[in-house]
């Protein structure tokens, strides 16, 4: 608690310190504009609605993004870690594909799916897709030894030892995998509108910058933050339901 | 009526290099016998081929006369450790063997839930593996391992992490379940007492051959006074002499070159 009240503080008193210096400087606001403009500008778009499009438009591609990303990366990650073969002929490219941008691939995708929603749901979802499929192999590959051996003991099948056993036990480190992707997806997000992007916060913040209008982009970076901050504590709260027979009774 | 005969079985990590090494044992319906040795002896391995969780590479292992090729539902197992599924409560790891075989019906919880009522956890059912201590999780797995009733029951040093008062209750608790089904028992252990305390037989094992046997001439039921008697000082005197007396290593003829 007394964390808490220090972390606010600290917040009130670099923003008190931010507007002093920018009242006595008198540097330019578009340059750093003044923390009391910028609540001004968020509150106006807020009230005015001039935000909820693009709030919402943003959230709709990340959410899109988000689960078909996480969803093919399981599937994907369940089937190279059950299938050895597989696994051992796709694995260099998988690192390989890890290493390449995603985001640089975005003008390509413009090119193949227009501008708009689509493109930036394909570039969130790709970028989901990695830590999914990563974390999906690590943890259905590293099952305690002795509950696999109890699971041949009972003559479980294939189906079941996956079902009953490895899912289980690497879910921990499958929802691990899903709160990285739910960081990723706000990027994935934003730059993908950067790109291509007519509605959104991203298209929002490339806008701003056309018109010059810091205080705006530093509005839309407070709503951006607190969007991530939101999706990332409803990840939270999913990963404890989920995983609260794990841990505790 | 010889239940499980070993007949010269061998485990070969390689040619010439016997984790096993061609042994001889049966064990008669209903009795229960403890293999003893150092770590690494290979009693554990003995122990999966007797389970059918390792095929041995020569030799053969039969249950009521059939070659054991793979896991049997005759045969229960009790790993060193509980190896619990952390997400399922007490109730539903008893359960695990019958559940993955169908749907459990409403009898089955009830035998499940009779149990753990033997094996001392009545009303922690609900609980799940992280909220049981030690003792308690053992006590668990022993009785997973009896819910499909197997006429064969295999354990792996199942109490060697726990403290003496507790093992010792174990110990009771697996000696009064086994006789009431007429289970038989092959129990691995490093510790003597416990050897001579739950065993009709014991073997000593030490790399990869059996050395020794003792029978256990204790009368049943064994209680707290069986421990203190003299007759038991005596036996775990022989088998300690007989775990000593066995040679180490058996020195290669080439050993000098």
């Amino acid at each position: 608690m007394t964390a808490r009240i220090g972390s606010a503080l600290l917040l009130v008193l670099l923003l008190g310190g931010w507007e002093l210096y920018g009242r006595l400087s008198g540097i330019p606001s578009l340059v750093v504009p003044l923390p009391s403009a910028v609540l001004q500008t968020l509150w106006d778009g807020l009230a005015t609605g001039f935000l909820l499009p693009h709030i919402a438009m943003t959230s709709a591609e990340m959410t899109l993004g988000l689960a078909i990303g996480c969803a093919v990366g399981f599937l994907a990650g369940v089937l190279l870690a059950e299938v050895e073969g597989l696994r051992r002929l796709l694995y260099p490219y998988i690192i390989a594909s890890q290493v390449v941008p995603k985001l640089a691939l975005g003008p390509l995708f413009i090119v193949w799916f227009g501008f708009g929603m689509t493109s930036t749901v394909v570039i969130t979802a790709l970028i989901c897709f990695f830590p999914l499929l990563e974390n999906t192999i690590t943890g259905l590959g590293q099952v305690d030894p002795n509950k696999r051996e109890l699971f041949r003991m009972l003559r479980a099948t294939r189906l079941q030892t996956l079902l009953r056993l490895k899912i289980p036990a690497g879910l921990p480190v499958i929802l691990a995998g899903v709160r990285v992707s739910v960081v990723l997806a706000l990027v994935g997000a934003v730059v993908g509108e950067f790109i291509g992007g007519r509605t959104g916060l991203g298209a929002s913040i490339i806008a701003a910058q056309g018109m010059m209008d810091s205080t705006l982009m530093f509005a839309l970076f407070i709503v951006i933050t607190a969007l991530g901050m939101a999706f990332y504590q409803a990840a939270a709260a999913i990963e404890r339901w989920l995983l609260r027979r794990h841990w505790t009774n | 009526m010889s239940f499980v005969s070993i007949d010269s079985a061998s485990y070969d990590v390689q040619p010439g290099q016997s984790i096993v090494d061609r042994i001889d044992w049966t064990i008669p319906a209903g009795e229960f016998h403890c293999l003893v040795g150092r770590s690494g002896c290979g009693k554990t391995t003995l122990l999966k081929l007797a389970a059918g969780l390792l095929q041995p590479t020569a030799g053969a292992i039969r249950i009521r006369g059939n070659t054991v090729r793979e896991p049997s539902p005759e045969v229960g197992f009790v790993f060193q450790t509980p190896t619990l599924l952390e997400w399922h409560t007490a109730l539903d790891n008893v359960l695990l063997p019958l559940s993955l075989k169908r749907r459990p019906r409403p009898e089955d919880r009830r035998k499940a839930e009779e149990l753990l009522d033997l094996v001392g956890l009545s009303g922690l059912e609900g609980r799940h593996p992280r909220a049981l201590s030690g003792g308690q999780q053992s006590r668990v797995a022993i009785a997973r391992a009896l819910i499909t009733e197997p006429a064969l029951l295999l354990l792996d040093e199942p109490f060697a992490a726990l403290d003496a008062i507790t093992r010792e209750e174990l110990q009771d608790d697996l000696l009064r379940l086994c006789a009431l089904r007429g289970t038989t028992v092959l129990f691995v252990t490093h510790d003597i007492a416990e050897a001579i305390y739950l065993a009709d037989r014991v073997a000593v094992m030490e790399a990869g051959r059996l050395h020794h046997t003792l029978a256990v001439d204790l009368p049943r039921p064994r209680g707290r006074e069986a421990r203190y008697s003299p007759r038991f000082t005596a036996l775990c005197r022989e088998l300690r002499r007989a775990m000593d007396g066995a040679p180490v290593q058996p020195v290669p003829l080439d050993a000098a070159s």
